[in-house]
């Protein structure tokens, strides 16, 4: 076993940590962009759909295999199908299976006993393994991921006392590891949200889709549920042209789009002006929904007149929403 | 320039009437009848005045009392274009569905310093321009032991003024555009030779809000104030990165000039505005965002306490107030 190994090859910068609303809830969990994830983070990811599994896990997955790091997926999902490997990828799959570097498992071969029942001992023994041959082979880190959804809804559902006892051994070695990093995918609807968020507890790190801009000013990420951008820091003129065509990429959809503005500092009156330029340019009128406004942010936007600003409404408060990240 | 339309003060689309009045005679031949007329015509009839006028006009309305609306006077004069903005979305309001807006408006004159008494007179030139049209009726009853100043302004602002019954054409009126020009060509007074200044040449604003956040913070600015002021900054700012010319002097200070202490946050330009830029003076009409520019300036006019701009040919000027606690030590920072 080699979990704590010095790593070779270049090391990974340091890391950035971000606190948010549901990270000062629960202090030992960090949200980190799955580019940021480092080895030592057992990280969490709870989808709402396809779409924000793969713009996660393709990343990983990618990024893991250019980098020359070592990729487990345990699946049953033939390789080609996997986030990040499909068509149009440019990835050469059995390339990578051949030198090792991309290893698909089986649940069968990863996790399961002779009756086909879940066994958190044979997945924590074949972590461990694959890790150690990555390390004999000279990858400098091991990406691992699966999805749980399997396991805690369908015909071979687990007990979940048995999965969050797996749960706990797999941190247990990845969190020391200066090689390993995983990322643990759920289906959010596939359980209920206590059992959701029984699961969560037992990560460091929730990951989320890298944000479509962030020049350290302002940062947009797209949010899944609901649909829509978290919009962070200031935004003012310097800035409109991008915000604009990150919501542009998201205003083409049907059903209402929420901006999340809890970590927005700043809005300028232009801003404000596009904002309800593109509100008027939703398909089906529906309006742009403004959530979690910083009382100086609605403050403003009051004192202008929502009624200037056709279109957008005052959506949730400030404070944890139900299905904020990482529980349905 | 805008000049004024022949005949408008003749006009049944809007009406804007002085009635100056010399005891409580006068003061009820020319209210009453203005808000009985709106009461039988089924208008909104709105009387903002003292809880004093308040009681003697139900006495004299009777059974048509309860067809009144009496507002706090104190919240419905809070902030001159503020209260222009609520009255022109009133009375779009009430022409949307089918009826007219009544004011029978009395601003406070005697407790305001000499630049709200200003702010307030020319809002009552501009409400000539916001309400053109919408059918809605203005009376604004001046005592006539106000000072001479209050009501000689009285006559310039208003189209006619009532004697009785009767409204007359009012000789004295100014062209509200005129009006303002010239309100706006008195000088302001100099900067104080300790106002924080700083030259702005980056374009990316962020770094002027840490800025004069950090500098308004030593200051007894409300918090509640600081968003505005750096909402209204930007702006300017951002006006004149865009149509001004180098060099772009933010100055900052605390002053108590006007009469009230205020925060004071200054930019000026070298560059000349366009005529025809409306200065944010006018609200824009309810549903109309066309205009972006306008919708700027007139919501920073909003977001402060006043807003004094100054064009010349030694570039241009905007000075941003915020009214500072009354009894805040203005000699901070």
């Amino acid at each position: 076993m080699h979990w704590a190994r010095e790593v070779p090859g270049p090391a990974y910068p340091e890391r950035t940590t971000e606190m948010d609303r549901q990270a000062m809830e629960t202090p030992w969990l960090a949200k980190r962009p799955v580019s940021a994830l480092r080895p030592g983070d057992h990280g969490w990811l709870a989808y709402s759909g396809l779409e924000e599994r793969d713009r996660v896990i393709g990343p990983f997955v990618r990024e893991g295999l250019e980098t020359t790091e070592k990729v487990v997926y345990v699946t049953d999902a033939p390789p080609d199908r996997l986030p990040g490997l499909g068509s149009g990828h440019r990835i050469d799959v059995d390339a990578h299976r051949r030198t090792g570097a991309l290893r698909v498992i089986s649940l069968r071969d990863a996790c399961l006993d002779r009756h086909g029942d879940f066994e958190p001992a044979r997945m924590v023994d074949t972590l461990g393994r694959e890790v150690g041959e990555a390390f004999d082979q000279g990858f400098r880190a091991v990406r691992i991921t699966t999805d749980h959804s399997w396991l805690v809804n369908g015909p071979r559902r687990s007990d979940l006392g048995q999965v969050l006892g797996c749960e706990h051994r797999v941190g247990d070695t990845v969190s020391p590891s200066t090689m390993a990093m995983a990322i643990c995918q759920i289906d959010r609807r596939a359980c209920s949200p206590a059992e959701l968020i029984a699961l969560r507890d037992t990560h460091e790190v929730l990951v989320e889709v890298n944000p479509e801009f962030d020049d350290g000013i302002l940062k947009i990420v797209r949010t899944f549920e609901p649909d829509g951008l978290r919009v962070e820091g200031e935004l003012d003129a310097a800035r409109h042209a991008v915000f604009a065509e990150q919501l542009s990429q998201v205003n083409t959809g049907r059903g209402r789009v929420h901006l999340d503005f809890s970590r927005l500092a700043f809005i300028d009156l232009g801003g404000l002006h596009l904002l309800a330029k593109h509100a008027t340019l939703r398909p089906g009128g529906e309006p742009l929904v403004l959530d979690h406004l910083s009382p100086h942010v609605e403050n403003v936007i009051e004192m202008v007149g929502w009624h200037r600003l056709p279109g957008l409404v005052r959506g949730g408060d400030e404070g944890p929403r139900p299905g904020s990240g990482g529980v349905g | 320039m805008i000049t004024r339309p022949a005949g408008s003060a003749q006009s049944d689309s809007f009406t804007h009437r002085v009635l100056p009045y010399d005891g409580m005679d006068q003061y009820l031949d020319g209210v009453l009848p203005f808000l009985l007329d709106g009461v039988d015509a089924g208008d909104r009839v709105v009387a903002v005045c003292g809880t004093g006028r308040e009681t003697l006009l139900r006495d004299a309305l009777g059974p048509a009392a309860p067809n009144v609306e009496f507002p706090d006077p104190a919240t419905w004069y809070a902030h001159p274009p503020r209260t222009l903005a609520d009255c022109l979305h009133d009375a779009a309001d009430a022409a949307r569905s089918g009826y007219r807006l009544r004011v029978l408006g009395e601003p406070v004159w005697a407790t305001r310093s000499p630049i709200e008494v200003a702010e307030w007179q020319r809002t009552e030139a501009v409400t000539n321009l916001a309400l053109r049209g919408t059918g809605a009726s203005i009376m604004c009853p001046y005592a006539a032991a106000l000072p001479a100043g209050v009501v000689a302004a009285a006559r310039r602002t208003h189209p006619e003024t009532v004697h009785g019954a009767r409204a007359v054409t009012n000789p004295g009126f100014m062209d509200p555009w005129a009006y303002c020009e010239r309100h706006d060509g008195e000088p302001l007074p100099e900067p104080p030779p300790d106002a924080d200044t700083f030259k702005i040449d980056l374009p990316d604003l962020y770094w002027l809000r840490a800025y004069v956040g950090e500098y308004a913070r030593r200051t007894p600015l409300p918090e509640e104030d600081l968003q505005r002021l750096l909402v209204a900054v930007t702006e300017i700012v951002t006006n004149a990165l865009r149509h001004g010319e180098p060099p772009i002097v933010l100055r900052m200070w605390t002053d108590a000039s006007g009469g009230v202490p205020a925060f004071v946050c200054e930019v000026g330009d070298a560059g000349r505005w366009p005529p025809g830029t409306g200065y944010g003076l006018v609200p824009p009409r309810p549903g109309d965002a066309a205009s972006v520019g306008r919708f700027g300036l007139w919501a920073v006019r909003l977001l402060c306490s006043t807003v004094q701009i100054r064009l010349g040919d030694g570039g241009s000027v905007v000075r941003l107030r915020f009214a500072l606690p009354p009894s805040a030590d203005t000699n901070g920072a």
